[in-house]
């Protein structure tokens, strides 16, 4: 092997392991997208049709997001075992991913802490007391937009997958128009329709493309 | 003077198994095999090569009920595959 032969060797076998996204990450974005947007729409539907003073109970279809994490699993098991090769990129993509349910749980679960301590332990809160118990989950959906606006930005920009971007961009958007609408009346169901049409723009899209991508590769 | 070239990279299948894992965290054994377009048998033991110098390590488990084998280069690998380049570059004048 000459000198000359050994540098296009090097050049051809650094350029084999390609930072494609791996093979089955499409269905993990279907999953909590369709999931997201579902439970926007349904929550909507049904505040609608239940009466005023009980309408607030339709958000407790967001516990349905727990039944994601099994599934979710499952999915990730599934992808684990067809990866043939790990690039440093992917490597830190996980890192980014594994950072951005951290943050959504510790945001999620600590509000949902202290509106179950508030309602058993200051159950009589009158008056603005009582709004601002309720004012922080106004600005549960901004922050979480941002957040995926974030880890799908930073993923499409490290795979080069511009529909990643482009849903990482829409939610930055989203979020940002909702911090700005969060003081108009009704914003709670214009919440619910922003996210529920982020979720399509930056999960369901971009997972039916890459599936279809997928299935071209292949 | 041109430096010497590491004989142990310099060697076509050693040498593609190395600057594949140089671009990767982690390759497995079927991912090498098709990308360098060798036999097992020969992968096998160019690979034992690489880890007894410790330019690789070689790590085996089960995926399900079928056996696995992982690669990852070293630190003293990388700076095998950074000598061997630097080397190489002189040999090219390309400095």
């Amino acid at each position: 092997m000459t000198e000359k032969e050994s540098l296009e060797l090097i050049g051809q076998m650094i350029s084999t392991a390609k930072n494609n996204l791996q093979k089955g990450t499409g269905k993990i974005f279907l999953l909590w997208g369709y999931l997201v947007a579902g439970i926007s729409f349904a929550t909507i539907s049904m505040a609608k049709y239940m009466p005023m003073q009980n309408a607030h109970n339709a958000y407790y279809l967001w516990f349905l997001m727990f039944l994601g994490m099994p599934v979710h699993y499952w999915l990730i098991k599934k992808r684990e075992n067809e990866r043939l090769v790990m690039t440093y990129i992917e490597k830190l993509m996980r890192w980014v991913w594994i950072g951005f349910t951290v943050s959504i749980l510790v945001v999620v679960v600590g509000m949902l802490l202290d509106t179950v301590i508030l309602s058993y332990f200051a159950s009589d809160m009158k008056g603005s007391h009582e709004f601002v118990r309720w004012f922080q989950w106004l600005l549960l959906t901004p922050f979480m937009l941002c957040l995926y606006g974030f880890a799908l930005f930073v993923s499409g920009k490290a795979y080069g997958f511009k529909p990643l971007v482009i849903g990482g961009i829409i939610c930055f958007f989203a979020s940002f128009f909702l911090l700005f609408s969060i003081h108009k009346t009704g914003v709670v169901n214009v919440q619910q329709f922003v996210l529920g049409v982020s979720a399509v723009a930056g999960f369901v899209i971009p997972g039916h493309m890459l599936n279809r991508k997928e299935h071209k590769d292949v | 003077m041109f430096k010497e070239l590491d004989p142990l990279l310099h060697s076509q299948l050693r040498l593609a198994v190395i600057s594949i894992l140089i671009g990767t965290e982690e390759a497995d054994f079927v991912f090498i095999r098709e990308k360098t377009n060798s036999t097992a048998g020969n992968l096998s033991v160019q690979i034992e090569k690489l880890r007894e110098a410790g330019y690789i390590s070689v790590e085996k488990s089960f995926r399900g009920r079928m056996p696995r084998t992982t690669c990852r280069i070293t630190a003293s690998g990388i700076s095998a595959f950074e000598k061997y380049v630097d080397a190489l570059s002189g040999y090219l004048n390309l400095k």
